[in-house]
């Protein structure tokens, strides 16, 4: 063998043992950096302010049934002001997973946009939070699609919000290295999903394939013509052109249903709030992209403020949303048996009541900053989760799911050294 | 004594050199720009870009469907419909999917200014010019002016609503 055939072979011989152990049966090229105890993570925060004492402790009776053991009446005062909505399950989800009854949010101030930036960035916040833009430090869809390999679609990875004003900031961060190009597809569907936007949106301009090629090409040499200014502002999330398609396709049935009525009364129960709603367009979120990372609020408790009664029936009916979700869940094929739910309020309240009193005689509840306002729950289900397991001595802090879902998704050792704030929730797994 | 000065008891008098600072800058304001050649349209009194690389910033969404409007319908949209399309657009993380999702449901409603292909045949040139100015505010190069019209000519069932959309959905029309 003549020396340049030799070291030509040499050469290939030596790629090719460096390449195909790579090549996995799936036909991915590469495998993900770490083995996944789960290939889908959803993340619900019961968010609007939740005290453990209404929720975990039932101070007020069993207000979710559908999430916790025991048949507790509800307060014979306020029972009158409770919606009773049906049970759905008489299994609740905490024999499916692991209950740790004294979560804490330990620091920064106990407000609700601080308390979703924790959730979703890992770090604790302080008072120069910002409003008006994305969040400091990297949030958890940006360290799953820069460090899951192959580098994965942003229909993978959804922001569902039950509210515009900060919350549609928190797809993705400011932080170098990460930002839009990794964020998740943000949706606040009952701004889209109604009949207002039905009316302005709802009959849109249909173009044939062949009329679509030809937009296409004039659009192609427009662009070429125009480079996009370096300093402009991020314009956002940007999808690849076939998943912007797929996601406008499913966003104009969406419309459609909306405006032909077909989305009044989904779930049977005769009225659908704000948390419904946005559990229910989760689903379908869910039911369509299947996406390995959803997390998704509700945060119709908060009018605590103003009305006790009230936010303890909210409590209530965040329960049966919650666990709707949990059934869809398993029964939409792809996730059923590979989802890991995790389930954290953003903050409590207040231990004392503040003077607006409702139509039971009950006071109202603020959250600012005291003992009670820091003390939350964390409910984690799903494959690999202990079932059963119940911590309730003080254990875990809301920075601990960020790492615990970059573990549950084979990430974790990814993330650099010294970013996050918290760690594993390694005593939740079998 | 120093007197206190409020806004109200200011004198110019008694700070000559502000007053020598502020008659410099006002000089300065009238002369420095003369020779800048500035193109106002009398109907919108819009100046021209004279190329698409002096536009630098991203439209926010109040802009981009307010003057996406304009642009079709030729006339300023109502609040009420312009909160309904805003809060669309701040639902949505992909600003571009929702920018396209509501170009093509403007572009279909009745009342839009819409040339007919015809009349676009008839003098592709003029569309092509007419069309720049429209959306773009501004003139196409000689290249832009080439190329489309030899676009048009050899597509001939690309259709003027066709190419306003192609326009309105272009990376140029989201900056100013």
């Amino acid at each position: 063998m003549k020396r340049k055939q030799f070291i030509k072979n040499a050469a290939l011989t030596a790629a090719g043992s460096m390449v195909v152990p790579y090549i996995l049966p799936s036909g991915r090229l590469f495998a993900a950096t770490g083995s996944r105890r789960a290939n889908h993570v959803v993340f619900c925060l019961f968010a609007g302010g939740v005290r453990n004492l209404e929720s975990i402790h039932k101070a007020e009776g069993n207000l979710m049934r559908n999430m916790l053991n025991g048949t507790e009446a509800i307060s014979a005062d306020i029972a009158p002001g409770i919606v009773q909505l049906p049970s759905l399950t008489s299994t609740p989800l905490q024999n499916a997973g692991t209950l740790f009854k004294e979560f804490r949010y330990a620091s920064g101030p106990t407000g609700h946009y601080n308390g979703h930036t924790t959730a979703i960035t890992g770090k604790y916040s302080d008072e120069s939070i910002q409003l008006k833009q994305p969040p400091k430090y990297p949030t958890i869809f940006e360290y799953y699609r820069k460090h899951t390999s192959p580098n994965t679609s942003a229909l993978n990875a959804w922001w569902v919000s039950n509210a515009l004003g900060p919350y549609p900031y928190l797809n993705y961060s400011m932080f170098d290295g990460y930002g839009a190009n990794y964020g998740a597809n943000m949706i606040q569907p009952s701004s889209i999903f109604n009949g207002s936007s039905a009316s302005v949106l709802g009959n849109p301009l249909t173009l044939s394939q062949t009329e679509k090629s030809k937009c296409d090409m004039m659009r192609d040499f427009m662009n070429g013509q125009f480079k996009i200014p370096q300093a402009a502002l991020s314009s956002g999330i940007v999808n690849t052109v076939a998943d912007a398609e797929h996601l406008q396709t499913w966003l104009n049935t969406m419309i459609y249903q909306v405006a032909n009525g077909n989305i009044e009364n989904p779930w049977g129960t005769g009225f659908m709030t704000g948390d419904m709603v946005n559990v229910y367009f989760g689903i379908e979120v869910m039911k369509e992209f299947k996406p390995e990372l959803m997390v998704i609020n509700m945060t119709d408790v908060d009018i605590a403020h103003f009305d006790y009664t009230q936010y303890a029936n909210a409590i209530g009916v965040a329960d049966y949303a919650l666990y709707k979700l949990w059934d869809a869940i398993q029964t939409t094929p792809g996730m059923a048996n590979d989802t890991v739910l995790i389930v954290v309020p953003e903050h409590g309240r207040n231990q004392d009541a503040n003077s607006v009193i409702d139509a039971y005689g009950r006071y109202a509840l603020d959250h600012n900053n005291d003992q009670m306002s820091r003390e939350i729950f964390c409910m984690m289900a799903g494959k690999g989760v202990k079932q059963g397991q119940v911590f309730s001595q003080q254990q875990g802090e809301s920075v601990d799911v960020v790492p615990t879902i970059a573990n549950i998704l084979g990430f974790v050792n990814e993330i650099p050294f010294g970013v996050l704030d918290g760690r594993v929730l390694s005593e939740a797994f079998a | 004594m120093n007197r206190p000065t409020s806004f109200l008891n200011f004198r110019i008098s008694e700070f000559p050199n502000l007053a020598i600072a502020i008659i410099f800058a006002v000089l300065i304001s009238q002369t420095s720009c003369n020779n800048v050649k500035r193109y106002i349209y009398q109907v919108q009194e819009q100046e021209l870009y004279q190329t698409a690389a002096q536009k630098l910033n991203l439209k926010t969404t109040d802009q981009f469907i307010s003057i996406a409007y304009s642009h079709l319908f030729g006339i300023s949209i109502a609040n009420n419909e312009l909160a309904k399309y805003n809060v669309s657009l701040q639902a949505l993380g992909d600003k571009t999917t929702m920018q396209d999702m509501i170009v093509k449901s403007m572009i279909n409603r009745g009342g839009v200014q819409l040339i007919t292909d015809a009349n676009m045949r008839s003098d592709i040139p003029a569309f092509i010019e007419s069309t720049y100015l429209r959306f773009y505010n501004r003139k196409p190069n000689e290249f832009e002016r080439w190329k489309m019209k030899d676009l048009i000519e050899k597509n001939t069932d690309a259709t003027p609503k066709m190419i306003y959309y192609s326009m309105m959905t272009s990376d140029e029309y989201r900056y100013y």
